[in-house]
């Protein structure tokens, strides 16, 4: 405990040079034009800056003796950078937006992504170090979040992802709803037919080669590929069969993006509930059946509760996975979050690429925590008071 | 009762258990020993019928057991293992009740055949009854395992090597708690131990199995006296034999009344074993003890010559 945690060190570092090095915001008059960067000292002047930088410089101060208790003076400092961040961008843009331009706005610069990205690096390294459930990072993250939330709302009206966004209310909601209808669907019908194959799987090893093998070879596939192939099949069917069409399904759309998502979602999750319910302990299984449970009970009561853990944890990658790859339909008109992405790229407008990632890397954490929450609350008993 | 009736099993073409037959009474603890791989779990197993026998009969109080269901027959035995077998995401009292429960008993009674076999196990029911598996001791896991095979009152037990995985002081205290154990419960055992002193600590009825077969059963004083051959022999100890079968004989069985000379300073406990009385004698250095009863009033003498039997020793005996 009394060596320098190194990790923290070169990362604030980093965060130093980046911070002063790269521009931290950039102005454009329209959404078109190219906007002009401004780094830190550009924004406040050389003594602003430096005072800016003060923060950090304490953290990598602190973290030169690693004890408890300076670990947690760093991580209160890293959380109050993060909740400042948006307080900085709402001096930025208070001195640099001009307000008689209505079209006028603010981009977050590489500066603070940079920083943005280190210091959540930060906080998962202290969460370790420090020996913190995944939940109690959450709590530290709720102080955050309600800054930047009162930030976007009251005084950050020139952001250029806030006016992305604006332009875009009801779309914005109707995506976020279609992304996680798809990655709900996905992983539950991926999880029934998963849990399907593997009771299939114990049965007979020759399913289980089988089902490996063609699992295996779907997920080597590069996934735009895979939405491609399923186009003209699905298509095919839906110009043949009525009562496909009439279902709505068709070449491009939902259906084959559901069906690729499904396709992707089964190697994880046959393979981690197969895994699961085959590594419960002979011994216990033995004596359940010695004490005359019949095999419905053995299952029910004694298998499926112990390898319950072990398959969330499939659900846990399966759902992070989905939440990804959803971004990709949108590529075949599935709708979603990637909607925003390809048409941020296609028009060169990074704050609407942005627009769209943001949410998904957010789902994909809480999606995370929560699963893994539940995973090691399930498994609480065996395994009591490890910290995740 | 359980009999064995020429019993084989073969896994594809190897028979594990090869045409065996055995008897164990009511009320005996039979112990099954031999060396690992010779088929001991394979026999116990295919009691409660969790192997299925290939050939010949097994019976039950003279019943087939392919005559009942096998969760019925499996509820009436009682079945404890090494790896104890508790399930880790249920409390102790919940494993321990878990066959009451699958008897369907109303639930108070379960919980106060849980309470009394916990007592009777020294598991006080405060510190013990919302425990899980995980937070116990190997010794206090298996005491969980011995009381949940005995919930339903079993009539019969079946244990494959219960106490194999604990260290030597935990598991003599089992062992001896188990005898106390049997002596006021009475239930006819099947136990399978790789270890020849426990069988022999333990065992009315001893059976020794090798490649699936029985070498020899009997008493564990007749297999002393008399081993069959060279392997049952070498595995009741060798040389050793004489000093395992003077630890099985009670001081009792070989005193003399109390003779004319003044009686001897050191003593011994009429119960205790003719190996302990050896014990004081090599320590104590004499050859002759007085034996004492419980009041410690002295009922009579052992001498070297009758501890060893030298009377017995004639030629051809
Ligand atoms: N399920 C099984 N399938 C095939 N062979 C088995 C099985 N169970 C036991 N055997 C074999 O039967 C023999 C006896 O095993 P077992 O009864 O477990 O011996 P032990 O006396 O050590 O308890 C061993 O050779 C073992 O390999
Ligand atoms: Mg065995």
């Amino acid at each position: 405990m009394r060596r320098p945690n190194v990790v923290l060190l070169a990362l604030m570092l980093a965060a130093l040079v980046g911070w002063l090095g790269l521009e931290s915001v950039n102005v454009a008059a329209n959404r078109i034009v190219l906007g002009t960067g401004f780094r830190a000292h550009q924004v406040v002047g050389w003594p602003g800056a430096l005072v800016s930088c003060l923060p950090l410089v304490t953290v990598a101060i602190l973290v030169r003796r690693a004890t408890r208790v300076r670990l947690c003076w760093a991580l209160v400092l890293v959380v109050l950078m993060l909740m400042a961040m948006p307080a900085w961008l709402a001096i930025a843009a208070d001195r640099l937006v001009d307000p008689s331009l209505p079209q006028s706005r603010l981009g977050i610069g590489p500066a603070n992504w940079l920083l943005l990205f280190l210091l959540l690096l930060s906080l998962i390294e202290l969460r370790v170090r420090l020996a913190l459930s995944r939940w109690a990072a959450w709590w530290l993250l709720l102080p955050v979040l309600a800054a930047w939330w009162l930030a976007l709302a009251f005084w950050l009206e020139p952001l250029a992802l806030l006016r992305e966004y604006r332009g875009r209310s009801d779309p914005f909601q109707t995506a976020i709803l279609v992304h996680l209808s798809l990655v709900g669907a996905a992983v539950g019908i991926s999880l029934v037919v998963g849990v399907l194959l593997a009771l299939a799987m114990r049965r007979h090893a020759g399913i289980q080669r089988l089902v490996f093998s063609v699992l295996n070879i779907v997920q080597t596939m590069p996934s735009l590929a895979l939405f491609g192939l399923l186009l003209a099949p699905l298509a095919w069917l839906a110009a043949n069969v009525d009562w496909i069409a009439a279902l709505g399904i068709s070449g491009i759309g939902w259906a084959p993006a559901l069906l690729a998502l499904v396709g992707y979602s089964l190697l994880p999750m046959v393979r981690n509930t197969f895994v699961a319910l085959s590594e419960v302990d002979a011994g216990v299984i033995d004596s359940a059946r010695g004490m005359g449970m019949s095999h419905r009970q053995v299952f029910l009561q004694v298998r499926l509760p112990l390898a319950l853990p072990v398959m969330l944890e499939g659900v846990r990658i399966t759902t992070v996975q989905a939440i990804g790859l959803t971004a990709v339909a949108a590529l075949i008109g599935a709708g979603g979050l990637g909607t925003f992405i390809f048409q941020g790229l296609g028009q060169a407008a990074m704050d609407l690429v942005l627009l769209g990632a943001l949410p998904i890397l957010f789902l994909a954490l809480v999606a995370d925590t929560l699963l893994g929450v539940l995973a090691s609350r399930l498994d609480h008993r065996r395994d009591a008071g490890v910290p995740q | 009762m359980i009999e064995l009736f020429e019993v084989t099993k073969r896994f594809g073409s190897e028979a594990a258990v090869d045409g065996i037959s055995l008897r164990v009474e009511k009320g005996q603890l039979c112990a099954l020993v031999g060396t690992s791989g010779c088929g001991k779990s394979t026999t116990l197993r295919m009691i409660n019928r969790l192997i299925e026998h290939s050939e010949g009969e097994i019976h039950i109080d003279g019943q087939p057991v392919r005559r009942f269901k096998e969760e019925t027959l499996r509820r009436r035995i009682g079945y404890a293992i090494q790896s104890t077998g508790l399930f880790p995401h249920w409390t102790v009292e919940r494993n321990i009740g878990l066959v009451p429960r699958l008897l369907k008993w109303p639930r108070d009674r379960i919980q106060a055949r849980v309470e009394e076999l916990m007592s009777l196990l020294g598991l006080p029911m405060e510190s013990f009854a919302d425990k899980y598996p995980n937070q116990l001791s190997g010794g206090q896991a298996q005491r969980v395992g011995v009381a949940r095979a005995l919930a339903a009152d079993p009539d019969i037990l079946l244990m494959d090597e219960p106490f194999g995985a604990l260290d030597p002081i935990t598991r003599e205290t089992l062992q001896f708690e188990l005898r106390d154990l049997q002596s006021r419960l009475h239930k006819t055992i099947v136990f399978v131990t790789h270890d020849m002193d426990e069988a022999l600590r333990l065992a009315d009825h001893l059976v020794v199995m090798r490649a699936g077969r029985i070498v020899q059963q009997g008493a564990p004083l007749e297999l002393l006296r008399d081993p069959i051959d060279a392997f049952v022999e070498s595995l009741l100890g060798g040389e050793d034999r004489g000093l395992k079968e003077a630890a099985l004989t009670p001081v009792s069985h070989r005193m003399l009344p109390l003779g004319p000379h003044p009686i001897a300073q050191a003593r011994i406990h009429r119960d205790a074993s003719l190996h302990q009385a050896l014990a004081v004698m090599f320590r104590e250095h004499v050859d002759r003890l007085t034996v004492v009863d419980v009041e410690d009033m002295p009922v009579g003498e052992l001498t070297l010559r009758c501890l060893v039997g030298v009377h017995r020793g004639e030629p051809g005996a």
